[in-house]
Order: structure tokens, then sequence, then C-alpha cells
């Protein structure tokens, strides 16, 4: 049919300002139920989530960036496809997309024990939507039930609608910029760079290439297909520390309510720290 | 590859349980039909007897210093029992008496070590009967349970059943045979029987009863001060008519199932 | 009242009081269902646990209770395979406490997935990478060869061994108890094991993650040497603790002693293989993923502590005892070792699932702390109240201890030094 693509995303960090568009993308096109009063930041579903970085100095040094984060579409040894009992998550030859079935999903929520970038999110309710709120439903995307884990995926039902356009045109494959996810469309900067890793010439793949590029927890092995850039030394060095500490950046959820903090031990640990 | 290992694991596990228990369930049939069930509940029940109660006789006797047996004191089939009474034939019977610890052991009769008798009468039938110290223990029962005439009964089955205060206790039976007819605790006998055979090799007789009997009340002392019963039956005392009414605090369940093994 | 169905010789209390005892237990136990049933109708909401902390005080606790019921597998082994003769005292005890901990396992484990009712996936569709489809597979096989080695127990009732067809069937069966004690043994070995791999094979998780022996990760092997550890102490434990509550000798000290002596032994080389393993995670492992190890002991109340804790307290600690021979002839020392062996366990259990979440991957991220709640806390009481309940009622009406009918008569010959001649 057509050649294997990689889907995969650049995302400019220096274009990123926070003002969650794509997460409110991503909720209207796939079908999140609103959250239940008793839901929060620890529990609700955010298949992308934008989290704020700071540089951790004080005025007038203050400085922040805004990292989106999604579901980083690990391509080797992807650490969720491996572990699932029932094979409800697999890796789409096609695509590249690792994909999630909710309707053989256990709810055992070893997937997200075993994701290191907390991209999985369990319905811990049964999805509700107030009385006329079904009419902003996106009929080409189904909903989930309660005690199942679902994730981003691409908006793989815009994937398949721009498969279907191109086959009712007789074209043997889809052109880039016929499938985008709702994230990319949305972000008001561009922040969101979306396309095909295996063109080499592409926008994405010449991004991901740049001295600036980084993918997050590298050294873990999982082979990430979204590639952040800055050209902000200080951005780059703090996204890729391997722990949060006091002194350096601290991040805070895009949600007003503080999760709890804790208290490093003594300095000389933390001098000792490479 | 995985899967092969995987699922070969898996299917080898369920086959070999499912063999397992399919193995038992036939077994179980074909033991069923060939009628071992009371050997298999005789075997079940005198594994689960305290050490000191599966003693073998030639210990009592003195002959060996100590052995547990091996056969359910079925000695029909001991080798060790056959080379002993080789070695030691049992004394005459003339030269005993009769009267032992008090108590009446007629030596026209063989006994089994759950305290009932057989003897062997003109007529080729067997009498089956219970022992003194087991009238003694069970004197005045509550009820009898007596087999019906036709019934078979086999070495160390349930030959009868007495229940007194709280205590069901199985006589066991020390022949194999046809029930004939019934007798009862006013009568001298509780059954006769039509044996199929008299090898009476694992029964007791002429002088192995003192000893045996000497070890008997011991552990009749012992099952009743297990029971909280104070000291009593000291040496060379003689047991009452009615024991249990001498202990009415000690589950008399407990202590027949002791003597009675 | 139900004088009847007791074993002949055994002295159990009057029916009035078991009754009494049962109560607090039975209410414990329906408290407990609500818990659950709650859970199970209104969803996994109920529970404190969320997006960063999936696994919580359930798995960490089904986690431990597998380890503590691994002396079923374990005893059986060692007493149908390698004959040891001297464990058959306690063999039908540690058969109980291991069926009532998987069974109670598994249980919660159908509460804690999502979609209960979809668990036969697992069968249908299983993933034979995961070590979780091990976990399931192992485990619900191992559940159906305790539930047969329990049944010539309950078959021995006094009541129910008059039925002839279960007489020969627990004979026939019986025969044939060291092919189950071999099939046990090594599913138990795989399950235990591929508890442990769970963590084991997490790259996403560096605190947890292992280098390993092909596809097995080295918390394979450790789980399934602290389970085989840990079994025979807990069997102690509750023997000693039932010995207690019942008044009366119900095995020789001889028993419990060796159950330490086994237990101390496969302790230490737990302990040590556990070192090993540690040294190799800290400078090689984790760092190569570019996490250096002391960052996880930086978080509050997770310190350097925790991994003494866990490696020497209750880890060395009551090996050492376990395995001296002065200290183990003490009851005193006997059973502490034992309970402190069975807290090391349960001190890894809990690091492996709940310091393993708790700890941040990304930078942005942060440490988080989980309570469990009240639902949580009942569901798993029900299990407690479950176990407490089956191990009472085979302990009146079955023979769990076989020795127990000799100990009663020794003791009273000990009380009562018998006159007559000795034979």
């Amino acid at each position: 049919m057509s050649a294997p693509k990689k889907y995969g995303m650049s995302i400019d960090i220096d274009r990123c300002t926070g003002c969650g568009a794509c997460m409110v993308a991503c909720a209207v096109e796939n079908n999140i139920p609103p959250a239940r009063p008793a839901a929060n930041e620890r529990n609700g579903i955010t298949w992308i989530r934008v989290f704020k970085l700071d540089n951790g100095e004080d005025y007038p040094g203050k400085r922040s960036a805004f990292i989106p984060v999604l579901c980083q579409q690990c391509g080797e040894h992807t650490p969720c496809v491996s572990v699932c009992p029932q094979q409800a998550v697999d890796v789409d030859p096609r695509t590249g997309i690792v994909g999630q079935m909710p309707e053989r999903c256990l709810g055992c929520r070893y997937c997200m024990a075993a994701c290191p970038y907390h991209a999985r999110y369990f319905n811990w309710w049964d999805p509700q939507w107030p009385p006329g709120m079904e009419k902003t439903l996106n009929p080409d995307v189904a909903p989930r039930m309660r005690g199942v884990v679902e994730k981003c995926n691409f908006c793989h039902g815009r994937w398949h609608a721009a498969q279907e356009r191109a086959a009712a045109a007789g074209k043997a494959d889809i052109q880039p910029g016929d499938y985008v996810p709702a994230c990319v469309e949305a972000c008001p900067t561009g922040a969101i760079a979306f396309g095909d890793l295996n063109q080499s010439d592409g926008d994405v793949a010449r991004a991901s290439r740049r001295p600036e590029s980084f993918r997050l927890l590298e050294r873990l092995g999982t082979d990430p297909k979204i590639y952040y850039r800055s050209r902000r030394p200080w951005v780059r060095k703090a996204a890729q520390d391997s722990r949060p500490a006091s002194k350096a950046p601290q991040a805070s959820g895009p949600v007003s309510q503080v999760a709890q903090a804790s208290r490093p031990v003594s300095p000389s640990k933390e001098a000792s720290r490479g | 590859m995985a899967h092969f290992i995987f699922f070969g694991a898996l299917y080898i596990v369920i086959a070999v349980v499912t063999s397992t228990l399919s193995t038992a369930v036939l077994n179980s049939r074909r033991t069923l039909q060939s009628q071992m069930t009371d050997r298999i509940a005789w075997n079940s029940e005198f594994h689960e007897l305290p050490a000191l109660d599966r003693v073998c006789r030639h210990v009592l006797t003195g002959e060996l210093r100590s052995r547990e047996c091996r056969h359910a004191f079925d000695c029909r089939e001991c080798q060790t029992h056959a080379r002993l009474i080789a070695k030691h034939p049992p004394t005459p019977a003339g030269k005993l008496e009769e009267d032992i610890l008090g108590m009446s052991f007629p030596l026209d009769r063989l006994y089994h070590r759950g305290h009932t008798w057989a003897r062997l009468e003109d007529d080729d039938t067997v009498t089956v009967g219970l022992d003194d110290l087991g009238r003694r223990l069970l004197s005045a029962p509550d009820a009898v349970d007596l087999p019906q005439p036709g019934t078979r009964v086999h070495v160390n089955s349930t030959a009868f059943r007495v229940r007194k205060r709280g205590a069901d206790v199985r006589l066991l039976s020390p022949v194999d045979g046809e029930v004939l007819e019934t007798g009862g605790p006013d009568r001298a006998w509780y059954l006769r029987v039509r044996p199929e055979s008299f090898n009476v090799k694992h029964l007791l007789g002429g002088s192995e009863i003192r000893p045996w009997l000497q070890c008997e009340m011991e552990r009749l002392q012992l099952a009743l001060a297990a029971e909280g019963a104070k000291p009593s039956l000291a040496d060379g005392g003689v047991p009452v008519e009615d024991i249990a009414a001498g202990y009415p605090d000690a589950d008399w369940d407990a202590v027949c199932g002791e003597m009675f093994l | 009242m139900d004088k009847g169905l007791i074993a002949r010789g055994l002295k159990r209390c009057s029916t009035g009081r078991f009754l009494l005892w049962i109560l607090p237990w039975a209410a414990l136990l329906a408290f407990g269902l609500y818990s659950a049933g709650l859970c199970l109708v209104l969803g996994l909401n109920q529970t404190n646990m969320d997006n960063r902390f999936a696994f919580g005080l359930w798995i960490f606790l089904d986690l431990t209770i597998i380890a503590l019921g691994a002396g079923a597998f374990f005893t059986g082994f060692l007493l149908y395979i390698l004959k040891v003769r001297e464990l058959h005292a306690i063999i039908n005890s540690a058969v109980v406490i291991g069926l009532v901990c998987y069974s109670g396992a598994i249980c919660v484990l159908l509460v804690d997935v999502g979609q209960p009712l979809r668990a036969w996936f697992t069968f249908w569709y299983p993933n034979v990478h995961s070590m979780l489809t091990e976990v399931t597979f192992c485990l619900s096989c191992y559940l159906i060869v305790l539930f047969i080695e329990y049944l010539p127990i309950v078959l021995k009732n006094r009541k129910l061994r008059e039925v002839p067809s279960f007489l020969v069937f627990e004979f026939e069966l019986h025969k044939l108890i060291y092919v189950l004690a071999g099939v046990g043994t090594f599913l138990s070995f795989f399950h235990q094991g591929s508890l442990g791999g769970l963590y084991g094979v997490l790259r996403g998780r560096p605190f947890a993650f292992r280098e390993g022996l092909a596809l097995w990760p080295s918390t394979f092997f450790l789980f399934i040497l602290s389970a085989a550890a840990v079994g025979p102490s807990f069997v102690l434990f509750t023997t000693w603790l039932v010995e207690k509550m019942a008044r009366k000798p119900l095995v020789r000290p001889a028993v419990l002693q060796l159950l330490g002596r086994i237990s101390g032994s496969l302790l230490a080389v737990y302990v040590l293989a556990k070192t090993v393993d540690t040294l190799v995670w800290i400078n090689r492992t984790s760092p190569e993923r570019g996490f250096p190890a002391a960052q996880y002991y930086s978080w509050q109340p997770f310190g350097t502590w925790i991994l003494f804790a866990e490696i020497v307290l209750f880890g060395l600690a009551p090996a050492l005892i376990l395995l001296a021979p002065k200290l183990r002839a003490r009851t005193g020392w006997l059973v502490s070792a034992a309970a402190m062996a069975c807290c090391g366990v349960a001190l890894n259990r809990f690091v492996m699932t709940i310091q393993t979440l708790a700890l941040p991957t990304l930078p942005f991220d942060k440490f988080l702390s989980y309570y469990p709640s009240w639902q949580e806390t009942g569901t798993f009481l029900a299990v407690v109240a479950y176990g407490v309940l089956v191990y009472s009622f085979s302990f009146r009406y079955l023979q769990l201890f076989p020795e127990e009918r000799e100990l009663k008569l020794e003791a009273s010959q000990r009380e009562e030094p018998v006159l007559a001649g000795r034979y």
C-alpha cells in the first residue's frame, strides 16, 4: 500500500505560551468527559498536559517555560506494550502510533505504572455528560467506559478519516498535512509540529536533528517520537535533569491545586549529587 | 518461540493436574467396587493414633524393645510376627490364669487389640463379643447398633457400634465373615459369624494377655488423666463395673476413642 | 452441640464460645464486603489511588500475603519431595494458610481492576511477554492446586469421612499428593518470581528496574527467595499464635525450630543476594539510566533508613537469630525473629510498590504521597476476616495438627507419671 510511517512531533518550547488550547482541543476531539467534582490534577484525564518549568531564580532573574507532555509514542521497548497482559496496547506498524484498545483493557493499570511519562490516564469514574452536552461529542471517536486506561493516540480517528478521503479520491496515500492531531491544529503559536519522521527532509525530522532538540528520559531507552527543542540552555538542562530539586526548577501543574511538597534531605547530600 | 514455551508449560500443568484428579477418581471407583473401603477406613484411623497406641504386640511381651506396627494390627501379613512366633511358640493354655488385674479374660477365646474377642464354636461359627475391660467402659450403654444378619464383616472393620454418654464407639471386628445372629450387652456375646477363614494370627491369646492388659490399664490412666481426671487406678487397682460413672466430667468419647482404637 | 463434627480426642471450646469468637470477624467481613461492593458499584474513585499511584494498598498487601502464603508450597515441597518428615505436623495448617492467602489476594485483585468481568481476557488474549500474564496464569492454576490439596483435609472431617466415596477418594488422592506438591512448587516458583519480575522489567521506573538473567530481572529470583524464606516463618508465627489462643500444644517445639532454621538459612541467602543486587543497582543499573541512586532516598520519609531497615534490620537480623541454635530454642526469640522476617518481606513489597510510584521520573514531576481510603482498608480487612474465619472453622472441625492428640497424651503423662511397669 504505502511505506510505513513513523509519525512524531517536534515541540518548540520557546513558542509555547502555556495557553492550554491544545488541552481543550484534545478534550473536545476525543470526547473526554467533564471532570467530576472530586476530580483533581491527579485523577483527571488530560491526554496532553502543559507543565510549567521555572529556572529556580527569584525576581528579576526568574524565567519560566511551558512544556506540553503527551504520550511520547515510544518506539523501542515500548514500556506499556510489553506489560499489558491482554495485549490491549500495540504499536501500529503503519504509523508508529501506540494504540490503546479500551474495549480489551482490563483496568489493571500495569501500563500506568510502567509509563515513565505519566501519559496514561484511568477512568476512575463513569463518563457522564450533562444533558445537552452530548451534542458536542465527536461522532468519530468512541467514548471509553469506566475502569479502563486511555491515552493520546495522535487523534487516530483523524488518520482513518484522512485515509478514507484519500481512498475516495483514488490516491494511494495521504499527503502530509492531510492529517494533523487536534492539538497541533489548535496551537495558536504553531509550537507543535507534526509529521512523518521517516521523511528525512520533512519539517519534523529536520527539527529533530537540530542541536537544541532533545527527548525526555532519553537514557531509559524508550525511543520516544516526541522531540522537544529550546534555544535556552537552562530549559534543556532542566527538562533533562534526573530529578526535581529545591534549588533547581520546580514544576507545578496547570491546575491550581498544590500537590504535597516534600522536604529534601541535608544540603550535603544534594551537593554530592552530580 | 516464547509462545511455545508458555503455552507448552501451561498445557502440561493442566494435563498433569487433571490426570492426577481423574486417576484419583477412577481409582476410587475401583476401590469402592472392590469393597476395600473398610480396610482403608481402618488404615487411616490407625495412622491417626498416637505413636504409643501403635506399639507392636511383641514389644508388649518383651520380645522386642521398641517397634511400631506397620500393618495396622493385621499380623496375618507380617513377616516379623511369623518369624517371632516360630522362635517363641505361645504358652499352652493350661498354665495360665483367667483372672487378670481383677478382670475376667477366659482362655477359650482370642482377643483383638480393640477389646473385642472371637471364639470358634463347635459348629464352625465364630462368636464375637466385648471383653471385660470393654464391658466396664461401656456398661449400661445408651444404645447399641448391631448389624443385620447377612451383613459381611472384615477384620478391623466395624463389627457393631455402642453409644454411651456422648461417646459413639465403633468396635472392630476380629474376623472376616457373614453375620448369622446378633446378641447384645444382655447376652454374653454380640455377634455370631460364619467365618471366611479362621486365620487368627492377628489376635492375642495365652501369655500375651497379661502384658497387653497392663499396657491397656496404663493407657486408660493416661486417657483419663488427659481428660482431666484426678489420680486414680493406682498400681494394682481394679476398675469398677461402670468406669464412666466414676468420671462424670471426662470426655467419654475421647477416652473410648483411645481405648477402642 | 457440634461435637460430632469435631475429631475424636481433640478438645475444642463450646459452640457458644466459638460463635462469640466468630461474630466480630463476621461483622468485619460484612463491613469489608460493603466496602468492596462500593468500589465495584461506584467505581475505583472510591479509593485514593490516582493516575500517579496506579497501584496502592491493595497491590502492596496482595503481594505481601502471597509471599507469606508461600509456606504452603514450600512446606509441601520439603515434605513430599525432599521427604522432611517432621513437617508432616504442620502441612495441613500451611495449606489452609496458603489457600486463605491466595484466594483472598485474588478476590482483592478482582476488585482492584477496573473491569473485573473482563478478567477472562488475559486467558483468551494472553501476552506471553508480560509478567502479569505469567502471574495471572500461575496464580489461577496454583489456586486450583491449593483447593485440591485442601480437599483431603476437609474430607477427613469426622462426619465426612464416614461417607465411603469421600473416604476412598481422599485416600487415593493422598497417594498422588507428591504430584500436586511438585506442580505447586513449579507454579509457585514462577508466580512468586513473576511478581518480582513485574517490577524488575519496568524500564520506565529506574528505581524498580533491574538487570537479570535472560528475560528475568534479578527481582524475579529475589522474590522467589524471599517468599520461600518467609513462608516457613509465617507458618511458624501463625502456629505459635494459634497455640497461644487455643492454650494447648499443637506441634513439638522441634518442628517450629526446624521451620525457623529453614527460614533463617534461606533468609541469609536472600540477604546476600539482595545486597549484591542492590550494589549492582546503585553502582551500575540506575546511573546508566540517568538516575543516580542517592536521589531516590532524598525524599522524606523514604530516606536511606528504609533500605537499611529492609535489608539489615528486618533481613539480616532475623536471619542471624534464626540461624543461632541457642536463640532458636527460646520461643520468644524464635517467634520475634519470624515476625521480623515477615515484616521485612512486607517492607520490601511496600518499597517496590509505593516508593516506586511515589518517586518522580520527570524533572517537572513531584514526589507524591498517598494514603488509602477507608474503602480500600475495609476491603482488605474483609480478606483478613475471611482468613481468620476459614482458619477458625478449619481448626475446629478439621485436623490441622496431626500431633495434637499425641501431645495431649504426652502432656498428661508428664503430669501423671504412670506407676505401672514400662514397656
